[in-house]
């Protein structure tokens, strides 16, 4: 596979849920993109725009109604596990196991990955001196701040070393300093040539890191490319104002603060 | 890297992390070893206590007049000395054994002394009632002179009335005393008069009975823990195995953990196996943990000693009436050598006891904790499933409720039926099975072969279950709670339209009609109500049952019905096969059940066939055609063939799912002797269904099946016509089967097979179904 190829194809991916009051719901219909080794791509959009969704689908969770996607050119409803290896998944909602420490949690999705027992010590070493995770190591989970703890998810999203990895909302809840490791984080491992999608509602840190934006409005992809093509294409700069003018509506947006879509 | 050591990965985390937990630890480590011992020698102070204290404790008997306070203290203080005397007696039998004479005065101290019972005269002799029912005194007790022949050997006779208080339980030990205090009275005066009389109290006691055990004291002492140790293990092993299925599952999902697991490139089932690997291994260490703390607490609290007590007072109380009888007759040194002899062997066996105790302990406790072994995991497999369903940890306690009904309610029942045996379909019905052969472990009386039909048929029980929990867990709905509720998994408006049911749910649907199909059978069939008897639970589970059920939920879940039930025509060349084999039929499945009777050596069935055919003799043949082959042959088909089949089909390659077909389809008929020819007959018509892609060939040969032998029979019975009984062997049914084929069976046999082998050369089955993810999509809103 040629370095420039797309690593992860996603192709008219659809998912229509049933609701209680009878309706079908389409969380994401026909969304398509592709992305690079080395790109960090910002799917973006507001609350139910589908992001989770088409993220779950990509990582094999959900299985589509329709449509499909592909990591390094495996199907993860087909090839669950070949697809899986290649993937590094973090979302907000992910826990820790509370009575494991972070090593025990670390040693025990490499043994699941199939790592043997020397590749997993070094790798868990290195891991812990990359996030700077030593003070606590060897500490339960349960009882770690929510820094601490998000450090040693992203520890465990990258126990494999996966080429493609992604992250819905890794900054969310987060303290200014956190948050700083996390976007240091990505955007190292970016240029160490991995493929990340990146889901956030922080346009600025988006704006920031990410190199290809799709932006995601009921379901369905409203505008794609980097931050130039979309500055032609709506004539506005920043990407909070973009997004609006994308969206067209404004009724989701822009209640919380500066440069926040809730 | 291998399944079994990703399973091993699971296993181990799990089982380090639940160990880890406070909860679990109360559970498992706590109730056992420090609250369970300390309830039991609370319980044992309390009832040695409450002993102690009705020793000491004074009754209030109330009587009319001085005259009959004055008898009754006579009576009471006759009472004493008889019992003093019996004292010395013994004493000077056994000399001063002190094991012994305490064992048998336990049984003297059970009648009260005259210095615990206060007698008082009633001020208003017609106060009585009112005292006793007010609590004022424990019994009155009114005696009557009765004008009989009394002469002057003895008293006159006596009425004497007992009041006293039902609610009362002082007042029931008193009345309970009185009355067997002036039974006691009644002998004495009997034996007075009867001297007097006969000169000789020989004519007393014809016969002398002496009653002696041969069951060995450790097996007595089983029996007593048998009756209550399975219930007790049953509740510590569900107990112990609740709280890490909780955790494991919705715990999981409650702390967002699944989804870290369901994106890692493992199997869910070897997930689902490591985490039902752990919550066995919990359950067993529960229980023996608790084996353990119950073995030291009767061992060493004294538990064991109040219950081989009671053992050894069921013994004792028939060798103290041949006792008492002898000492009654110092007269005859014959008896009392006898006496002596039969004595011996008693202490001895009681001094076995003392030992027997710490042995048998030593050697059940393995034998029970393997046999509990099961049971763990069929519960694991359970809590498994169930709890794989629910979302939160509160949601899964709720569940849990009727789960542990389930182990729970058996296992009591059990133990209050000492009686039931482990046989018949008890020994495959799940919880039941396992707790009885328990306690018949225990009692050390058991076959090999039941236990083996009781462990296999567990473990079937626990692998489905464990596969159901496998195929829940992955689930996206279960996985997300957005994804929408279980309303929308149930409701019809919310269902998507699909060619056929899914393989679980068929075999689920099976699995519920199964059990009320045995109790409609059961229970509406009257054998004595002639042939309507017989006819009505046919009818019901036919029409209910296997047709009405399968069709309406096939209607409500958007089935395809055509797939579904393979209602397509069929080619004519299939229709005509499918008469040769139904032609053939007969005789094939009349040489299989031959065969496998022969094999069993069982009579059972052809005892049925002859009740049902004179329950049948008047039946209208049209409609006992209609009843028993007609009915059946379509509606068996729609719930097997169709329903199931095509459930099966969804995830099993054809002949996989035939040979279950079968399979199903034989354990429905409930009798063991049956099912391994209509098993086989089952996978047949499965094979013919599949290959001419139709349900109609199949109810051909199955009405044929059930209705040609009858239409023999009515023939050569009502119009004395045997050429077609003779033709298909009816004629020479005997009692006692006789294995092997004849010229003529094996004849049939070939017609059979061949048309079915033209069935399959000459037909073309669809191609294999297409995997769900990859179905065409419904048409969009």
């Amino acid at each position: 596979m040629n370095a420039t190829d797309p690593i992860v194809q996603v192709h008219e991916l659809t998912k229509i849920f049933p609701t209680t009051e009878g309706d079908e719901k389409r969380a994401a219909d026909g969304v398509s993109f592709n992305v690079r080794p080395g790109e960090i791509y910002g799917l973006l959009g507001p609350n139910g725009a589908g992001k989770t969704t088409t993220l779950r689908m990509i990582a094999g969770l959900l299985t589509p109604t329709s449509g499909r996607a592909l990591l390094a050119g495996y199907d993860p409803r087909l090839d669950r596990e070949t697809a899986k290896r290649q993937l590094g998944y973090l979302t907000a909602s992910t826990g820790l196991y509370q009575r494991l420490t972070p090593r025990e949690l670390l040693n025990y999705f490499g043994e699941l990955i199939g790592m043997d027992r020397v590749a997993r010590l070094r790798r868990i070493d290195e891991l812990i001196e990359w996030l700077d995770m030593k003070a606590f190591s060897d500490l339960r989970c349960g009882g770690l701040s929510t820094g601490q703890k998000q450090r040693t998810n992203i520890a465990r999203a990258l126990m494999g070393d996966p080429p493609i990895l992604i992250m819905d909302e890794p900054t969310l809840g987060l303290d200014v300093l956190t948050n700083r490791v996390v976007l240091d984080f990505i955007r190292a491992e970016g240029a160490r040539g991995k493929a990340i999608i990146l889901s956030t509602h922080y346009l600025d840190d988006a704006e920031v890191i990410c190199n290809r934006f799709g932006l995601i409005h009921d379901g369905r992809i409203v505008g794609e490319g980097d931050l130039p093509t979309l500055r032609e294409q709506t004539g506005n700069r920043r990407l909070s104002e973009i997004f609006l003018a994308l969206c067209g509506e404004s009724e989701h947006v822009l209640e919380g603060g500066e440069g926040v879509v809730r | 890297m291998g399944r079994y050591s990703r399973i091993w990965t699971v296993y181990k985390k799990e089982l380090i992390e639940t160990l880890r937990d406070r909860r679990t630890l109360m559970a498992m480590v706590f109730v056992p070893i420090v609250l369970y011992p300390v309830l039991m020698l609370v319980l044992v102070q309390a009832l040695s206590s409450e002993k102690g204290r009705q020793e000491q404790r004074e009754y209030r008997v109330v009587v009319p007049t001085e005259t009959q306070k004055q008898w009754l203290e006579g009576v009471l203080a006759n009472e004493d000395a008889e019992v003093i005397a019996w004292q010395k007696q013994l004493e000077a039998l056994h000399g001063s054994d002190a094991a012994e004479t305490a064992n048998t005065r336990e049984q003297l101290r059970t009648r009260l002394g005259s210095a615990q019972i206060k007698i008082a005269v009633a001020d208003d002799p017609s106060h009585l009632w009112d005292l006793v029912r007010s609590g004022l005194f424990h019994a009155a007790v009114i005696t009557r002179e009765i004008e009989a022949q009394a002469d002057a050997a003895s008293d006159g006779n006596r009425l004497v009335q007992i009041l006293y208080s039902d609610t009362s339980p002082l007042s029931e030990v008193v009345s309970g005393q009185l009355n067997r205090i002036l039974s006691n009275e009644a002998e004495r005066q009997i034996r007075t008069r009867v001297e007097s009389l006969a000169g000789s109290l020989d004519v007393l006691t014809p016969v002398i009975t002496s009653n002696l055990s041969t069951t060995s004291p450790d097996r007595q002492f089983a029996k007593a823990l048998a009756l209550i140790v399975p219930f007790l293990l049953v509740t510590m092993t569900v107990t112990g195995a609740m709280y890490p299925a909780i955790d494991l599952t919705a715990g999981e999902r409650e702390r967002g953990t699944l989804e870290t697991l369901a994106v890692s490139p493992v199997p869910t089932g070897q997930i689902v196996a490591g985490k039902f690997g752990v919550i066995v291994t919990i359950a067993m260490l529960t229980t023996t943990l608790n084996l353990a703390s119950m073995t030291a607490v009767i061992h060493y609290g004294g538990i064991g000693d109040i219950i081989a007590a009671g053992n050894a007072a069921a013994t004792d109380l028939d060798a103290a009436a041949a006792e008492e009888a002898l000492l009654e007759n110092p007269a005859q040194p014959g008896s009392m050598e006898w006496l002596q002899k039969d004595h011996l062997q008693r202490r001895q066996r009681l001094e076995m006891e003392k030992a027997g105790k710490a042995t048998f302990v030593a050697e059940a406790v393995p034998v029970v904790l393997l046999s509990m072994i099961p049971f763990a995991v069929l519960f694991g497999g359970v809590m498994l499933a169930v709890c794989s369903f629910a979302r939160t940890f509160k949601e899964a306690q709720n569940y849990m409720m009727p789960v542990m009904m389930s182990a729970i309610v058996p296992a009591m029942v059990v133990s209050y039926m000492p009686t039931i045996e482990l046989q018949g379909v008890l020994t495959v019905i799940p919880v039941a099975n396992i707790v009885i052969l328990m306690r018949e472990l225990f009692l050390g009386n058991f076959e090999a072969s039941t236990v083996a039909l009781c462990l296999i048929s567990t473990c079937f029980y626990a692998a489905a279950a464990v596969v159901t929990a496998a195929r829940i867990y992955g689930n996206e709905s279960v996985l997300f709670s957005d994804v929408g509720s279980y309303k929308t998994l149930l409701q019809r408006k919310f269902l998507r339209p699909a060619t056929a049911p899914s393989a679980s749910f068929a075999i689920l649907l099976l699995a519920v009609l199964f059990p009320i199909n045995f109790y409609v059978q059961s229970s509406l069939g009257d054998p004595m109500a002639g042939w309507q008897g017989l006819a009505k639970p046919v009818v019901v589970t036919q029409l209910l049952l296997f047709a009405a059920t399968p069709i309406f939920l096939a209607w409500y879940m958007k089935l395809d019905l055509v797939n579904t039930f393979s209602l397509r025509m069929p080619k004519l060349i299939h229709l005509a096969l499918a008469i040769v084999m139904g032609l053939a039929v007969v005789p094939v499945s009349l040489m299989m059940s031959n065969n496998v009777r022969a094999w069993f050596g069982s009579e059972q069935s052809m005892a049925q066939f002859e009740a049902l055919a004179k329950g049948l003799e008047d039946a209208p043949v049209l409609a006992m055609i209609l009843v028993f082959a007609v009915l059946p042959g379509i509606c068996e088909e729609f719930a097997f063939r169709g329903f199931l089949q095509a459930g099966l089909r969804k995830s099993m390659a054809p002949l996989q799912a035939a040979l279950v077909v079968g399979l199903v389809f034989g354990i429905y008929h409930i009798q063991v002797i049956k099912i391994p020819t209509t098993a086989l007959l089952g996978v047949v018509l499965a094979i013919v269904c599949w290959r001419t892609r139709s349900l109609w060939p199949g109810v051909i040969v199955h009405i044929c099946n059930n209705g040609l032998a009858l239409v023999a029979q009515w023939l050569s019975e009502k119009r004395k016509d045997h050429r077609l009984a003779d033709l298909y062997g009816l004629s020479d049914l005997t009692i006692t089967p006789a294995a092997g084929i004849t010229l003529r069976d094996s004849i049939f046999l070939a017609i059979f097979l061949g048309a079915l082998a033209l069935i399959w050369i000459t037909s073309k089955p669809e191609a294999a179904l297409q995997s769900a993810s990859s179905s065409p999509l419904p048409a969009a809103q």
